[in-house]
């Protein structure tokens, strides 16, 4: 436990400032849309005229904007990308940041088993990844709320989204902690993670734009929690699934490789 | 009992960094040097031990288990200093001592007290503005705090200045009359020389002697120079035993290890005018140790 609150004290100053982040990403964000919302439905038409490669680009092909969740669904993408950011690095850090610090050869001097330490360190990961989700839960639900009209529910389809982010959270956090865990690089791997990150986000923009590779879908968890699909028909069972399958592969791989390997020091 | 115990121990890196089949055995109650230049493997070797680093072949075991299989167990009581200290950089002094202390199952705040107190460490600065003699001091206390049963000093003094070093020496004689066993590394011989009982000396990751320090120091070599009236022969002293001979300004000089009475007849022969006996320090025999290695 002590692991675990060190941990969580450690990292208090930066999880605020990401928090402030949140609030200012989706107050700012939909702040936008009290002045486009009076254009009515002139957006959506100049939207509709844009290439269909720009709309997939900025997230908009499948969503109606001149509605306050259709236009939190666009605004969604660039949040699920901060969560991402996060995550990923989160991951990563938590961990290597010992050996990069030079800090585990007294860590693991101490009379703890490595299992151990990784447990409380993904534990404190997860409680972040919790705090952070429930920021921008908190945020997004009284923000377009305020612009939501009388007797719509946008509470609903926000949790939807929410819990799509919570997965998608959960898979760069593993996936970081195996990256810092198994791999040998510790002074490189939140790069690596981040890059990771990076290439999936690219790889479901290439198949938001070409249409046609929508076998890929699975191999980015973006697309796990894309906005339009879990506004109009809910979270994809398929790909809950596989991103439960794929974190759970990145932490048992995290595990093994970190039971077995030298620490760097 | 044997504290430790090294069995063919062999660590490689990819480079030529290492240890090759290191064995050696640690008594209770010892304060046993482990001497060597840097990078000879000093430190790969307690970090085998301490389980961050897993040996390519052979076994390390402390306290009669194996330090793999029983890392966290045995760890509860090994106390260990680094050679060097980093430790959160924001954090304060007492903090981190705080931090390392609730990894033991102890109380162990008057132990923290009386140790600050002892080395002059100012709990209440922050890690991150100490001086390295200052952090040097922190990973003392560190190390100290649970009063492990093995204490384990990886270049322990860099850092400090003589007065703090003559009291960390007091402090580690008493810890060692309280029980504990002390695995001192070093490349600085007068500190081992002081301390120890026993030394092993490792050079190139290969222990190149294991010896007490009294048959070290007395028994094993002497340092002799001799003021002959006349000449030496060459082949005057060409006896086993007799090494690093030198013969300049009129002054013969070489280390002898031996039987004593063997030399001193030999040296009856000579018409002398001066001559000196003298214990050679342990620099003297580890370089000694290095030239022949070489």
């Amino acid at each position: 436990m002590n692991l675990f609150r060190r941990e969580m004290k450690a990292s208090r100053k930066s999880l605020l400032i990401w928090i402030v982040g949140i609030i200012a990403m989706v107050a700012g964000g939909m702040g936008k849309y009290a002045g486009m919302a009076e254009s009515g439905d002139s957006m959506n038409e100049l939207m509709a005229d844009l290439p269909k490669t720009l709309q997939a680009v900025f997230g908009v092909a499948d969503l109606d904007i001149s509605t306050p969740i259709g236009y939190y669904g666009v605004l969604f993408l660039y949040l699920l990308l901060m969560a991402a950011v996060h995550a990923s690095m989160l991951g990563a850090n938590i961990l290597s940041k010992e050996e990069r610090d030079k800090t585990s050869e007294f860590l693991l001097a101490k009379p703890i088993s490595r299992d151990r330490l990784l447990t409380a360190k993904l534990l404190a990961g997860l409680v972040h990844l919790i705090v952070f989700n429930a920021a921008m839960w908190a945020s997004s639900v009284l923000v377009v709320g305020q612009y939501a009209a009388e007797g719509e529910s946008v509470a609903a389809p926000i949790a939807e989204l929410m819990l799509g982010m919570l997965l998608v959270q959960f898979v760069f956090l593993s996936a970081g902690f195996a990256v810092a865990g198994a791999g040998g690089r510790p002074k490189r791997a939140v790069a690596i993670s981040a890059g990771v990150m990076l290439l999936t986000f690219l790889l479901s923009v290439a198949v938001e734009v070409s249409g046609s590779i929508d076998f890929l879908r699975f191999l980015s968890p973006f697309q796990y929690a894309d906005a339009a699909e879990v506004i109009e028909s809910g979270l994809g069972l398929g790909f809950v699934l596989t991103g439960v399958a794929i974190a759970a592969l990145c932490l048992f791989a995290a595990f093994v490789g970190y039971r077995r390997r030298d620490i760097q020091v | 009992m044997a504290v430790i115990e090294l069995n063919g121990l062999t660590k490689t890196y990819g480079g030529a960094r290492g240890v090759t089949d290191l064995s050696f055995t640690v008594e209770e109650g010892e304060i046993f040097g482990f001497i060597g230049p840097n990078g000879a493997g000093k430190s790969t070797t307690i970090r085998t031990m301490l389980g961050l680093i897993y040996p390519t072949s052979g076994s390390a075991r402390i306290f009669g288990k194996d330090c793999i299989e029983h890392g966290p167990e045995i760890k509860k009581e090994i106390g260990y200093l680094p050679s060097e200290v980093f430790y959160y950089d924001n954090m304060r002094v007492k903090d981190l001592l705080n931090y390392s202390a609730s990894f033991y199952k102890k109380d162990c705040a008057g132990r923290i007290k009386a140790l600050a107190e002892r080395m002059e460490l100012d709990l209440t600065k922050k890690i991150d503005d100490l001086s390295l003699g200052n952090k040097k001091k922190v990973g003392i206390v560190q190390g100290l705090l649970h009063s492990p049963k093995l204490i384990i000093l990886d270049e322990p003094t860099s850092g400090l200045d003589p007065l703090m070093q003559q009291r960390f020496f007091e402090l580690l004689e008493e810890e060692n009359k309280r029980g504990a066993t002390i695995l001192f590394s070093s490349h600085i011989l007068s500190e081992v020389q002081r301390l120890c009982n026993r030394v092993a000396i490792i050079k190139e990751g290969r222990l190149m002697a294991l010896e007490k320090m009294s048959e070290l120091k007395e028994n094993t070599y002497k340092r002799f120079k001799l003021q002959p009236a006349g000449q030496v022969a060459p082949g005057a002293f060409a006896i086993p035993g007799v090494t690093e001979w030198k013969q300049e300004d009129g002054e013969v000089s070489f280390l002898y290890k031996g039987n004593i009475n063997e030399i001193t007849r030999r040296i009856a022969e000579l018409d002398l005018r001066n001559m000196w006996v003298e214990e050679p320090d342990l620099e003297e025999i580890f370089m000694h140790y290095y030239v022949k290695g070489a």
